[in-house]
């Protein structure tokens, strides 16, 4: 009798230890050695704020900046609809959700807020009528931006013309459609503390920290999710599927993330969303450059890449080494025969920008040559560009690829997306045209 | 100002770095033999050369272009490929309507240069990209060849 007590003791011991060790994620700046110290404490350049360029801009001005680097746009706008104010729909497994509108109409928006109401939003999910939020919104970072970052934010928001818009209702199935189980939710991922510098890190990796985990939220992209839909930051960026496009690997391992891309590259990519040989960045990251990344400043995209450096690299044995040969300039007998539809299509409609060789004849964001997506034998975001297409504000101007989803049926994309991995990449996919019609639905819109 | 070299003399247009070639060649140039189809790159009309490779102009900003030769429809005749493929086009009649048929031409001309003597799957690679309404691509297909046996 008392061996059994032991026995259930112990298995219940091993598993609540296992259960803890399954809810618990570390910080998302727990990699990095050494002690954090509070924001006031800390001895050396402020990390938070705008930088010294705009140090003495005005309110609205510095909150124009720190709301371009949370990139809010990005999902508070609808496909073609007015900035900020809401309605792009987040097509999950268990429903669809809204993003709100966040311009300053007192009815529709956000324009009876008061500061304190905002705070709540930001640093703990929860809106002035008390009801809980969705982690959609990553209030998580956002817990980490001071109040006076916060308010900048806020202040900017307030600056725009309010927008009657209503937003549309979630449709979620139970139990997610019961708001206040966040409240459970937030207790273990949120830890509603701000950030906290690290004091063995330099002032610049402590700016690119806030950076990218405060104001950027890579990881809300980029990092798995663990069984309780959190950020698992025991993977931190080892790459995950959002909003149905893959955000890849960004830790610094040399074959499956980006360690292999020198500080340069790396800037260039994030300034620019293309870097000749690396590809172009498409789908939400393309839209994180265009909305986010390509406004800040030098100096912020310096200091994001110091920090970026230091993630500790994960492999990822799914993905190749990208390939970096052009192929060849016409069509071999071999490949057209292997996907004779593919290459049909191919030449039809997709050679003309893309070129035969990888490398396309009329526009560099059209190079497929050494990028991750046709170097990813899931060939996901292949298909969602032909989907969907792609819309670029780049620094050169708009670049604009069609949408095929409604030209060509799933079976021709995924005979031509086939064609695209086998012809440029280093694993040919072999998507299937259920699989195309999954992956197309999953996307935002 | 942008200076674009095209049909071997240089030419000045005032207008934005990220406009298409297309749109400076027909308004700001009025070289108009070079067809506006979809503006999109699936048709195929708007195709002229770039240091020799057929390119959609409609979709190569003019800010990208820099100093490499451009070739449009007025100027490819005096290529030895040009030559032969405008030749050979009017010994076969293959034109119905036209209005596609300076894209063709271009991207025709464009093969033989880089392939002497093309066969049908260079033809379907390099042409599949230009559409004919009219379905003259049994007479594109001939001409091409008579054009290489010249």
């Amino acid at each position: 009798m008392t061996r059994l007590y032991w026995a259930l003791i112990a298995t219940a011991a091993v598993a609540a230890v296992v259960a803890a060790w399954i809810i618990y994620v570390p910080g998302p700046t727990a990699f990095a050695s050494g002690s954090t110290v509070a924001l006031n404490d800390y001895k050396d350049a402020n990390p938070t704020g705008v930088p010294a360029s705009l140090a003495s801009a005005d309110l609205v001005k510095r909150g124009e900046y720190l709301t371009r680097a949370a990139d809010c746009e990005a999902c508070h706008t609808a496909k073609g609809g007015i900035p900020y104010a809401g309605g792009l729909a987040f097509k999950l497994p268990f429903g669809t959700m809204y993003s709100p509108n966040i311009t300053p109409d007192k009815e529709t928006g956000i324009g009876n807020w008061t500061d304190a109401d905002f705070l709540n939003a930001i640093h703990k999910g929860i809106a002035p009528d008390g009801s809980r939020l969705y982690p959609a919104f990553p209030y998580p970072s956002y817990t980490l931006l001071t109040d006076d970052d916060a308010l900048a934010i806020k202040a900017y928001l307030f600056s725009l013309a309010p927008v009657r818009r209503v937003t549309p209702k979630n449709s979620l199935m139970f139990p997610f459609n019961q708001r206040w189980l966040m409240a459970f939710w937030s207790l273990f991922y949120n830890s509603n503390e701000r950030y906290q510098p690290h004091t063995d890190q330099s002032a610049e990796w402590n700016r690119g920290a806030y950076l990218a985990e405060a104001l950027g939220h890579c990881g809300e992209c980029h990092t798995p999710r663990n069984l309780m839909q959190a950020v698992n930051n025991k993977r931190k960026f080892a790459g995950a599927v959002t909003a149905g496009w893959r955000a890849y690997n960004i830790t610094q391992d040399k074959t499956s993330g980006i360690g292999s891309w020198d500080v340069e590259m790396t800037e260039k990519f994030l300034a620019h969303g293309h870097v000749e040989g690396l590809g172009t960045a498409s789908g939400p990251m393309g839209e994180a450059v265009d909305m986010s990344l390509r406004h800040m400043t030098p100096e912020d995209i310096k200091a994001l890449v110091v920090y970026l450096k230091t993630v500790p690299p994960i492999p990822d044995t799914s993905l190749p080494v990208p390939k970096t040969l052009l192929a060849s300039t016409f069509p071999s007998d071999h490949e057209v025969n292997e996907n004779a539809r593919g290459a049909m299509i191919f030449a039809g409609a997709c050679e003309a920008c893309h070129g035969w060789s990888g490398k396309s004849p009329v526009l560099k964001y059209a190079d497929f040559v050494g990028g991750r997506t046709v170097n990813d034998p899931t060939a996901r975001n292949v298909a969602q560009a032909v989907i969907w297409g792609v819309t670029r504000h780049s620094p050169d101007g708009v670049v604009t690829m069609p949408g095929f989803g409604k030209a060509y049926s799933d079976e021709e994309i995924a005979a031509v997306v086939n064609y695209v991995t086998a012809r440029f990449g280093a694993e040919k996919s072999n998507i299937t045209a259920e699989e195309v019609r999954k992956i197309g639905k999953q996307a935002s819109q | 100002m942008i200076t674009l070299q095209i049909n071997g003399q240089p030419h000045d247009v005032d207008v934005s770095p990220d406009t298409p070639l297309l749109w400076a060649l027909r308004d700001a140039l009025g070289m108009t033999g070079t067809k506006y189809g979809c503006g999109i790159a699936q048709c195929g009309a708007c195709t002229v050369h770039l240091d020799g490779q057929a390119v959609r102009s409609c979709q190569l900003p003019i800010g990208s272009v820099g100093s490499r030769a451009i070739t449009t429809i007025e100027g490819v005749g005096s290529t030895d490929a040009g030559a032969k493929i405008q030749k050979a086009w009017l010994d076969l009649e293959v034109i119905q309507c036209g209005y596609c048929q300076s894209g063709q031409i271009m991207s025709a001309a464009a093969l033989l240069a880089q392939k002497a003597s093309p066969n049908d799957d260079d033809i379907d690679a390099a042409m599949a990209g230009n559409i004919c309404r009219c379905g003259t691509y049994v007479r594109i297909r001939a001409a091409i060849k008579k054009a290489a046996a010249a």
